[in-house]
């Protein structure tokens, strides 16, 4: 049984995004090979993909033009999906679990008349429909949803799936985009940096990051104190930025930045899978944390499970020990 | 034009969750208001209290005591709530839940629909935009700001890599936010006063057609493929430990380290 995927390929200054390879080898898997994959990319003119057709190992790709997508809108990247979808007869639309595929996936379903099953790790097909194994309860259980009926959306995970290697797509298709831009309801104003606060999280050799269960910033200075003594910074997770005990540039996570360390020390962070995603390029990873069913556990090298009130004070010491 | 929360009472996330069946076992467990939603309720207020919003209006879909959580938001300050009532187990369709939300949504003279990014228990993070997609309304997820002029909203999304994509929206609008786009405020003594006497709309819901969006088949505990070892001892024992763990398996020293 081989039935067509549909995947959204996005662009970034440096081509083509690893979330779009990812999605590319998690299609051609649920396809049964990469020639059953067709990419859709939304452009505004098709000069602009020159050069894309050769890195984009999918059956085919789309080039959804028109003034609309010159910049990147939720309501008009989902009309481009959805005119692709129908010109290529895909049955399952994939998209990143992303901010893209959060503002994209719903509008796409919706207009299918369904729901997407969303942060998917795996993938099958049903009879009539797919059904998928995906994140619950802020990753700390896997579910496995049915979505009956096709054609079907899923959002995938980002490092559920290998990035595929880049190669040449089979053939190329120019669609006119079904809307103009002032069929769009929304408009991209701009997109900024955000100010980085002095710190370059991504180029630290060791991140110490400090999490929810530490309990408020009067906790902080222990966690600051550790990553001095390792030589290294202080990033957060997504819970301690939002109360504002740090600024939100030291956010790591899907949302805020991914680190890649050689270091990487998680205190009193639960794991879910959005700050999951931010430190999985670690090279070692240390979880210290009172639950020894967090998450942050089944990603991590080497734990502690302890009270990181007293832990992190004897752990500082204990480097300050042992040179 | 009113500004409209969408809310959902989900299990208090200090609960101890055990699977069972396709989903948890639901016998004991504390329930509340989501998280993200107190943030979607603060948004609506903010909105009314700039003379954005004639009214705030609170809109949840669940069982009989999901009443709660329309009563923390009447609490909060928002003006009415309308409770569209159905099984918990009807809540496992995001579509089915976004349907009513939408028809519910499209008699509110709705301005704004804020919802929160995801749910702490299902987690499908898309109840809001399908509500958007079936009303056609604007939609923009990850929200982190918000600011209104001339009749034009701006939202700030949070992308990737910590970048901000700046969105005008054409009214109506649904905006999914993000955790700390504002401070939730708590209720008043006197706010839960007041509340007592706020109007709340109930409606029956039909049960689910077959079909629909999703279903649930398990849960289940993530697979620990790769665990990590769990160091034995005092804190001062385990610390010991892991320091040398630490050196060799990031291959790197630490500023303390003889030369």
């Amino acid at each position: 049984m081989s039935r067509r995927v549909l995947i959204l390929a996005e662009r970034s200054e440096s081509g083509i995004t690893d979330a779009s390879y990812e999605l590319i080898e998690a299609a051609s898997r649920l396809a049964g090979g990469p020639d059953g994959v067709s990419a859709v990319l939304p452009v505004g003119d098709a000069s602009e993909a020159e050069g894309l057709r050769e890195v984009l190992p999918a059956g085919e790709l789309l080039l959804v033009e028109g003034p609309a997508h010159a910049s990147p809108t939720a309501d008009g990247t989902a009309a481009a999906v959805l005119h692709a979808r129908e010109a290529s007869g895909a049955e399952c639309v994939l998209l990143p679990h992303d901010p893209v595929g959060w503002d994209v996936a719903p509008l796409v379903a919706a207009r299918l008349g369904t729901a997407a099953a969303t942060a998917v790790s795996a993938l099958s097909w049903r009879e009539d429909g797919i059904a998928a194994k995906r994140s619950a309860f802020l990753g700390k259980f896997v579910q496995e949803v049915e979505a009956p009926g096709l054609p079907a959306v899923a959002t995938v995970e980002r490092g559920a799936f290998p990035a595929r290697e880049p190669g040449p797509a089979l053939s190329v298709r120019i669609l006119p985009s079904p809307v103009g831009p002032g069929d769009l309801r929304s408009r991209l104003v701009e997109v900024r940096d955000a100010g980085a606060g002095g710190v370059d999280l991504t180029a630290a050799d060791v991140v110490v990051a400090a999490g929810r269960g530490l309990g408020g910033p009067e906790n902080l200075d222990i966690v600051r104190e550790l990553a001095n003594a390792l030589g290294g910074v202080v990033g957060a997770s997504r819970a301690v930025t939002d109360a504002g005990w740090l600024p939100h540039e030291l956010q790591i996570g899907s949302s805020g930045a991914t680190v890649s360390p050689k270091l990487y020390v998680a205190c009193a962070i639960s794991g879910a899978i959005q700050h999951l995603v931010g430190m999985r390029g670690s090279r070692f990873v240390v979880a210290i944390n009172k639950d020894p069913d967090a998450p942050i556990f089944g990603a991590a090298d080497v734990g502690i499970v302890g009270d990181a009130l007293e832990v992190i004070p004897a752990l500082t010491e204990a480097v300050r020990n042992s040179g | 034009m009113n500004a409209v929360a969408l809310v959902k009472q989900v299990p208090d996330r200090n609960s101890a969750f055990r699977p069972a069946g396709d989903w948890i076992d639901e016998s004991s467990l504390g329930y509340g208001i989501n998280d993200y939603d107190r943030y979607a309720v603060e948004a609506a207020l903010g909105l009314k209290e700039a003379g954005h919003a004639a009214e705030t209006v609170a809109v949840t879909a669940g069982p009989a005591d999901a009443g709660q959580v329309l009563r923390s938001c009447l609490a909060m300050g928002a003006d009415r709530g309308v409770h569209l009532i159905t099984d918990r187990a009807h809540l496992a369709d995001p579509f089915f839940v976004a349907r009513a939300l939408a028809n519910a949504v499209s008699g509110l003279d709705a301005g704004v629909v804020f919802a929160g990014l995801l749910a702490e228990d299902s987690g499908h993070g898309q109840v809001g935009g399908l509500v958007a997609g079936l009303l056609g309304y604007s939609f923009a997820s990850a929200a982190t700001g918000l600011h209104f002029r001339d009749g034009r909203l701006e939202a700030h999304r949070e992308l990737e890599g910590g970048r901000i994509a700046v969105v005008e929206l054409r009214l109506p609008a649904v905006v999914a936010v993000q955790t700390g786009i504002n401070t939730p405020r708590y209720a008043s003594l006197r706010g839960i006063m007041a509340s007592r006497r706020k109007p709340v709309e109930r409606i029956e819901l039909a049960a689910p057609a077959d079909g629909g969006g999703l279903r649930r088949l398990t849960l289940g505990r993530p697979e620990r493929g790769a665990s990590a070892e769990i160091l034995p001892g005092s804190p001062q024992e385990a610390a010991a430990a892991l320091v040398s763990r630490m050196r060799a398996g990031a291959g790197i020293s630490f500023p303390g380290d003889a030369a």
